[in-house]
Order: C-alpha cells, then sequence, then structure tokens
C-alpha cells in the first residue's frame, strides 16, 4: 500500500522518518498528524518510535536501519539513544557510529540484505554497516551522486533510483542488489526519491505532492499493491490521512 | 658480539636524548618496516587479477559499464564491485578522470599515489587513520613506485597509529629486537616534518655535559643560561609550577670520582594558593560564571587568590621574558578555561602566545603542578626509552594465528634465540623463589625486605617454576604471605616492597582473596589506607574499604575484651551449674538415703566418721592424722576468740 503524507507542509517525509520492516522511526513535530499516518497503517504491526537525533527532526536523514538493526551518527544524545533503546524492539541493534559523513540517511542506502554506500565512507563504518545490519556492503553511486541514500529509496522487493539513471547503471545495481530496480521520481517530479518516500515490504509513504502515475510507479516496483489485503481498497485509506492532515 | 653486549650494556643505564654515548649515536637509524610483509601481500593480488582476466574471456554476460569488466554471475559482480580496481573507477570517475581498464590499473597502480578508501585487507590488518587502507594495492605501491615520503609511510607503520608520542630508532649495535623510543615532542614541528632527517637532528643536538657549579663560582657566568633551555610550566588547581631546565647536562663529581649527570634547573617557580572550592570542586570564577557570584568568607578568598595567582604567575613570566623567548621547546599544562587564560589571554606585555609553534602539550600522564613533578617530567621526556619486541616471536605468533585460521594443526616454531638467556635467568629466578618462599614462611619479615632490596626483586616477581601446585595457587610472593596468614609479612611486602595486591593466580585470586584469618584481611585494609586509594586498583584487588591502624587495632582490642568477657561470663556459668548439680546431688543422694535401700541405717555421728576414716590405716598414721586434725581445731579456735 503507498500512502501520501506531509510533514509540517513539506513533502520529503524520508526526511522526517524512517520506515523498516521492524520499526518505524519518526521525527516530533507540531502536530501528531504525520504520526497518526504512520499510526493508521502500522498500529499493532511494529513499533512507532517518536525520535529526534541530535536535538533536530530530519531523523531520516541522519539514522539508517533495517530490520535487524539501526545506526545512529556520533551527534546523537545518550538520551536519545537510550528512548530509542527502549523503544525499539530488543531484536534490533542499535550502534553508534563514529563518522565524519555525519548523515547516514543520505550516504548508506540498504534493505535486509544489501547496503550501498558513499565511496568515501571510513572502512571502519562500513565494517560496523556490515556487522550491525547484516549487509553486504557495496561502494557505488547512483546516477553519478555519491548520496546514494538520497538518491535511492530501496525495500527487499524492489527499488526506485534517480530518474536520471542511465539504464545501464540501472541493470548493473539490479543485478548487484538482485532486485528490481526503476528510475522514478517522486513529490511531482522530485529526483530525491530517499529524501521524498519511505518504504518498506508492505507499506510506502510518500510526499502528499505525489502524483497518481509517480504512486503507481512507486506500487508496482515495491509490489505493494498485490501484497496489501485488499489492495483495491488502499484509496479509501489514503483518503482518510489526506483528510485528517487538512484539521 | 662483544660490541653488541658493549652496546647491550649502554642499554643498562638511563639514556639522555641530548648526551647520548658515541657509539650508539653513529649506529642509529630511524626504522622502517619490513619489506618481506609488503612483498608477500602483492603476490595474491597479482593472482586474483589474473583470475579475472581469464574469467573475463570465458564470461560475456555481464559487463561492469565503469570497469569494461565482464563476469558471468552474481557472485563474481559482487567481487568485482568489492575489488580496489573498481573502488578506484568509481572514485576516479567522481573526479572526473577517466576509468581505467584493468591492464591499465595494474600497470598504473605502479605510479599511483592515491589511496583507494576500504579496500579489503583481512591479511594485513593495519589501518590508517583518514580510511586509506593499508592494501594488497599499497603494498603494491611501496614494492614498485617510487613514494614521495616513503621513510614517512614506514614510520607512520611502525608506530601503528600516525601520531605516536613516541618516534623508534634503531641500531646496528643493537640486536633487531631492541628499539630506542624518543618522545615525539621533543622535536620541533619542522624536524618531524621530516623523518629522514630524525637521526641527524639528534646528532646534532647532541651537547657538551657542564661542569657543576662550585660555590665560589659567580652567577653571571653560568653556561647553561645561555645554553639551549627548554621552559616547562603547569596550572592547576591553584598550584602553579615553572621551570626553566638546560639541556645540557650538569655533571657532579661524587666522593669516589662518581661522575654523576643531573638537569641542570636555571630558574624555577612555584605558587600555591587557595582558589579551588573545598568538597565542590572547581574554581570560583567558574562557579560565579555559572550560578552568580555567591558572598561567602571563602569565595572572596578565593576570588582575592585567583586574581594573585594570575598575578604572580605573569610577574614570573615577564621576570623570565628573555630566557622564554630563547627557549627550545615550551612544554605547557593548563586544561581549563581560567588556567589557559592567566596564560594566553591578551594582557599587557604578554609573554606566552597561544599560536606559538614551540608550545606543546606534556605527552605524558601528570600529577599535581609542583616541582618535584616538573622534573620527574623533564626527565621522563628526555630519557630514550628502550623498548624489546622479539620480530621473531611475533612473527611465530602470526604465523600460528594464521595456520589456526587455516584449520593448519603443525604448531609454530618456538623463537631459538632467546633460550640460553632464560636459562640463566630461570636459575636466578629458581633460587630465589625458594629463599623468598623459606622466608615468608618463617616470616621473617626484615630478612625477606632486605633479601628483596639486596637482590633487587622487582615488585612483579613471579615464583617459578609457574606450573608447579604451590606455585599454581600461590604465584607471588603476596599471594604465598596471604595464604599463609602472616599479616606482618603482607603489610611489609605492599608498603616495602610495593606488591601488586591485584595480581592474579593462575585460579585467578587476587592474594586478599587467599587470606585465611581476620589478621591478614585486616593487613590488607590498612595497607589500602595507607598506600592510598589512587596507588592500585583496590577494587579488582577485591580488598574491601580501606580502615586505618589505629581503628583496626581498636576494633582487635574490642573484640579481644569481649571474647574475654565472654569466655569469664561462660567459666562463671559453668561453675554456677557445677555448683547447683552438686547441690542436686547431695539432695538427692539425702533424699535418697532418706527413702530406699538405706531404711533403718542411723545417721553416723561425727566420732562414727572419724572412726571409719582411720579403719585400715597403721596406728603411726593415725596419730599423725589425729594431731593435725587437733591443730587445726586449735587454730579455728584461736580464729574464733580473735575475730571476736
Amino acid at each position: 500500500m503507498a500512502v501520501r503524507a506531509q510533514f509540517e507542509n513539506s513533502n520529503e517525509v524520508g526526511v522526517f522518518s524512517c520506515l523498516t520492516n521492524a520499526y518505524a522511526i519518526v521525527a516530533v513535530g507540531g502536530s501528531e498528524n504525520f504520526y497518526s499516518v504512520f499510526e493508521s497503517e502500522l498500529q499493532d504491526v511494529i513499533p512507532i518510535c517518536h525520535a529526534t537525533i541530535a536535538g533536530t527532526r530530519i531523523v531520516g536523514r541522519l539514522v539508517v536501519g533495517n530490520r535487524k538493526g539501526l545506526l545512529v551518527p556520533t551527534t546523537t544524545t545518550d538520551q536519545e539513544l537510550q528512548h530509542l533503546r527502549n523503544t525499539l524492539p530488543d531484536s534490533v541493534k542499535i550502534q553508534r557510529i563514529e563518522e565524519r559523513l555525519s548523515a547516514l540517511g543520505n550516504v548508506i542506502c540498504c534493505n535486509d540484505h544489501v547496503a550501498i554506500v558513499h565511496p568515501d565512507l571510513e572502512r571502519e563504518t562500513e565494517e560496523i554497516i556490515a556487522d550491525v545490519l547484516g549487509v553486504e556492503v557495496f561502494r557505488q553511486t547512483v546516477a553519478d551522486n555519491v548520496l546514494t541514500g538520497s538518491y535511492m529509496a530501496l525495500s527487499n522487493s524492489g527499488g526506485i533510483v534517480h530518474p536520471k539513471t542511465s539504464i545501464r547503471d540501472q541493470d548493473e545495481l539490479s543485478s548487484l542488489l538482485q532486485v528490481p530496480l526503476v528510475a522514478g521520481s517522486v513529490n511531482r517530479g522530485s529526483a530525491v526519491v530517499g529524501a521524498g518516500m519511505v518504504v518498506n515490504d508492505w507499506l510506502a509513504i510518500t510526499g502528499l505532492d505525489t502524483t497518481a502515475t509517480e504512486l503507481s510507479v512507486v506500487e508496482s516496483v515495491f509490489r505493494l499493491g498485490e501484497m496489501a489485503p485488499g489492495g483495491a481498497g488502499a484509496a479509501g485509506v489514503n483518503k482518510d490521512s489526506i483528510v485528517e492532515s487538512f484539521y | 658480539m662483544e660490541d653488541t653486549t658493549r652496546m647491550e650494556e649502554l642499554l643498562k643505564r638511563p639514556l639522555y636524548v641530548y648526551d647520548l654515548p658515541q657509539e650508539l649515536l653513529a649506529s642509529l637509524t630511524a626504522k622502517t618496516t619490513g619489506q618481506p610483509v609488503a612483498e608477500e601481500a602483492a603476490g595474491p593480488s597479482a593472482e586474483e587479477l589474473e583470475q579475472a582476466a581469464q574469467d573475463s574471456a570465458i564470461a560475456t554476460s555481464n559487463l561492469c559499464p565503469l570497469c569494461n569488466v565482464s563476469y558471468s554471475t552474481v557472485q563474481d559482480q559482487r567481487s568485482h564491485v568489492r575489488s580496489d580496481h573498481h573502488r578506484y573507477n568509481v572514485k576516479s570517475q567522481l573526479r572526473g578522470n577517466a576509468p581505467l581498464g584493468e591492464l591499465e590499473f595494474s600497470k598504473a597502480v605502479g605510479e599511483l599515489d592515491e589511496s583507494i578508501s576500504g579496500s579489503e585487507s583481512s591479511e594485513t590488518e593495519e589501518e590508517d587513520g583518514d580510511g586509506a587502507a593499508e592494501t594488497t594495492l599499497s603494498a603494491l605501491l611501496k614494492k614498485q613506485a617510487k613514494l614521495s615520503h616513503p621513510d614517512e609511510d614506514s614510520t607512520a607503520n611502525v608506530a601503528g597509529v600516525p601520531k605516536s608520542p613516541l618516534l623508534w630508532f634503531s641500531s646496528s649495535g643493537l640486536p633487531s629486537s631492541k628499539s630506542l623510543g624518543i618522545y615525539r615532542a621533543m622535536f620541533s614541528a619542522a624536524e618531524q616534518e621530516d623523518p629522514r632527517h630524525l637521526v641527524d637532528t639528534i646528532r646534532r643536538k647532541q651537547l657538551a655535559p657542564i661542569k657543576g657549579r662550585t660555590n665560589n663560582a659567580s652567577k653571571a657566568q653560568d653556561p647553561a643560561a645561555s645554553g639551549p633551555h627548554i621552559f616547562m610550566c603547569m596550572i592547576g588547581g591553584g598550584h602553579f609550577a615553572a621551570m626553566l631546565v638546560s639541556l645540557a647536562p650538569e655533571i657532579h663529581r661524587k666522593q669516589g670520582g662518581v661522575e654523576d649527570r643531573q638537569a641542570r634547573v636555571i630558574a624555577h617557580k612555584s605558587i600555591h594558593r587557595y582558589t579551588t572550592r573545598r568538597k565542590q570542586g572547581g574554581s570560583q570564577s567558574a562557579s560565579d560564571a555559572s550560578r552568580g557570584a555567591a558572598h561567602s568568607a571563602g569565595s572572596s578568598l578565593r576570588r582575592y587568590n585567583e586574581a594573585m595567582l594570575e598575578k604572580e604567575i605573569r610577574d614570573t613570566l615577564t621576570e623570565w621574558r628573555d630566557m622564554i623567548d630563547s627557549a627550545e621547546l615550551l612544554f605547557v599544562r593548563a586544561t581549563g578555561k581560567t588556567n589557559r587564560k592567566i596564560l594566553f589571554d591578551n594582557y599587557d606585555g604578554q609573554v606566552l602566545k597561544n599560536k606559538d609553534p614551540r608550545i606543546r602539550g606534556f605527552p605524558i600522564n601528570t600529577r599535581r603542578a609542583t616541582q618535584g613533578e616538573l622534573l620527574r617530567c623533564f626527565k621522563e621526556l628526555t630519557r630514550v626509552k628502550v623498548s624489546e619486541v622479539d620480530e621473531a616471536a611475533l612473527a611465530a605468533a602470526e604465523n600460528k594465528r594464521k595456520e589456526e585460521e587455516a584449520k593448519a594443526s603443525t604448531p609454530a616454531p618456538k623463537p631459538q634465540p632467546q633460550k640460553p638467556k632464560l636459562s640463566k635467568e630461570e636459575e636466578a629466578a629458581l633460587l630465589h623463589t625458594s629463599q623468598l618462599q623459606a622466608l615468608i614462611r618463617r616470616s621473617k619479615v626484615p630478612a625477606l625486605m632486605s633479601y628483596i632490596s639486596n637482590n633487587s626483586i622487582p615488585p612483579s616477581f613471579v615464583f617459578t617454576p609457574t606450573d608447579s601446585p604451590q606455585n599454581f595457587r600461590c604465584p607471588t610472593p603476596l599471594h604465598l604471605a596471604s595464604n599463609l596468614n602472616a599479616p606482618a609479612v603482607v603489610t611489609a611486602l605492599l608498603t616495602k616492597a610495593d606488591a601488586d595486591p591485584g595480581s592474579l593466580s593462575s585460579e585467578g585470586r587476587t592474594p586478599f582473596e587467599l587470606a585465611g584469618d581476620r589478621a591478614t584481611r585486616d593487613a590488607f585494609r590498612v595497607a589500602r589506607h595507607t598506600l592510598g586509594e589512587s596507588k592500585w586498583d583496590w577494587e579488582t584487588a577485591k580488598v574491601p574499604a580501606a580502615v586505618s591502624k589505629a581503628d583496626a587495632d581498636s576494633r582487635a582490642e574490642k573484640e579481644r575484651q569481649a571474647a574475654n568477657e565472654e569466655e569469664s561470663s561462660r567459666r562463671q556459668a559453668d561453675l554456677d551449674r557445677l555448683k547447683r548439680e552438686e547441690a542436686e546431688k547431695s539432695a538427692s543422694a539425702r533424699t535418697t538415703k532418706s527413702g530406699g535401700r538405706t531404711v533403718g541405717a542411723v545417721e553416723k555421728s561425727i566420732a562414727e566418721k572419724r572412726e571409719e576414716e582411720t579403719r585400715g590405716m597403721t596406728p603411726e598414721m593415725r596419730t599423725r592424722l589425729e594431731r593435725e586434725r587437733r591443730a587445726r581445731a586449735a587454730e579455728e579456735r584461736f580464729k574464733k576468740m580473735q575475730g571476736k
């Protein structure tokens, strides 16, 4: 199921949230509208954590995680780390990383099996990623951009890359990751697909500006329509959340 | 060979950086890495590349568009993506350089001086600080290429991390396992820059020792004041100590013509003012800044003292201005804002500049700012460290580890060259062991202490052979003393011989845990009190909270009294019981007499009893008994008469 949402008038939901198969992290906002979109979709399925990282709300860009673990930057305070530890399931390993490139969400893009990372990441970081997230780590670029986390949205069943990625690069990445990839945009033509949406194996949340075409591409490449129970009924849910965010 | 032994002899006494022995100086070289490691690592990578080339000939199904390398399976692709070649191309593409083909790359590897970040290096465990890994690639680099600073690289490798506090040197006159370390901080920034000239720098810096000043020598012609010198100062917690020390050692002639070198202190000053808030910690100014000025007597006292300390320190520095300006190095320890402000704040006639390239911190742990501490730091900084690393043993250990990884069963060969030396040491150790154990067993404290000091047995001495059952339980003298419940020996070992209470036996027990009685345990606690908390890590030594000697004694005394009291009360109770029992017995005897077997028997009169007693005696004895009895009766009578 793909859902549209907005965080305080911003379409970049990937900036303010982080969604995995085992948990979701949502920034603390002025209102609970954004949070309630997650809640309506994920309640009783996975824990949703209200959090800040280093006192900021751009949690989606600072942390990176999957079903097995969560990596937070070195700027994360002890209280925040403790809060995450208390909220997330015990099976999720949480680790703070000393890395110069501290916006981990921008430089790392991962699902439960592989991670595509910025070519300049330190080797210690690469090892920690492999250990904590339990993934194979590859240093690659997406359409010549080093910010793999920003320009790529990835789940276990598919992925969207920067709209200007060449077919050759797509094929290479797709064969490397062993998931179908498609070049696409979100939020009415935005190229930062990683920051513009969050996705896991059964739910994608995009910005409110996302067009129907973009949403249908998202649903098809992440195979959300067929996985969701009664995929056709997705429109009703979308409507609910839209209405909520107007109040 | 004899040269080597003479050189080793030299190392036995402390070496002073600025006055090294001539022969050592001549043979000194900066340490470089072992070439074989690099070559070994280079081998497989070439093979790998060849393998990849072969693969490319067979498979054509898929292609890395960047590197123009083809592969057939996902595994091949993934390993290619992780290869140095691909990573290099990713990075060069980002910089706008043309990607290199496989052959070009392997050729270019020789000329490359760009390091590729994050390449795999499972065989070399080394790591560089900035993420550039020590790889097969950089190994190749080292082997083939003309690097701009090969020596710099190798020093960095020796140190492990790029900025190790010590720079290491080796000498051809010494065994390869011995290396000499000199603190990096003793070299200026420019000298550190070029590691190839380090040895030259050291040679250039050697100073002739100066003669000790006699009492009547005039101060004006002091040669030390004009020579090279360094400035050291420490500020902290209201303590200030500063010192100008000449680098040229001073030679004193002791009695018997023995030459003794000493540090020559040109000027020194130490100041202490009460500025820190007792029990709260922190300086008064910091407290004022955070929660507003307090108006207590103590706070104004401290505020005044802080101002005075600042003034005095600045006055001292101004007084020494010429000497400080001409000093080679400035060692400064001033942590915290207030402390730094005193030295480096902008004030009229500022002496120390924050940006001065000569300024450096102490690369060692320092204690309270005192004269003695500064002198200790100077000695530590200017002393040549001798480190013994048995490279053969290290290599053997490395081999062993590798073999274990490869599941091979052949054990690594032991390093040979150490053997004869070890056996000699072992003999001495065996002798010491038997002597020490005998002394401890007999609790001969003075003899034990003199034995330890005479033979200069280190506090870390361990009984040999370590595998004998007794030494297994008690590996150190302290363990043994504790196990034998000898509190006097324990106290002596801890306080006088500096024995470590935290050392573990093979069973993982600390000495304290072996103590069998209270006195011995108290000896440990009293030692904790007398030595202070910081001397050892008492927690890991499992020694409970400290008690003073007086406390322990008074407690023991109290316990003794309590025990005495208990004993006396018990005795009293027993006596009472006996009395009671006797009374009961006699009573019961009376009752049995009155009703039972002796029915009809008349109570015997005293005369009858007497007769009974004397029955069966010889007449002489009977008369004697009779006489005594009369005498006693007479005495009784006299007593009665006197009493009345």
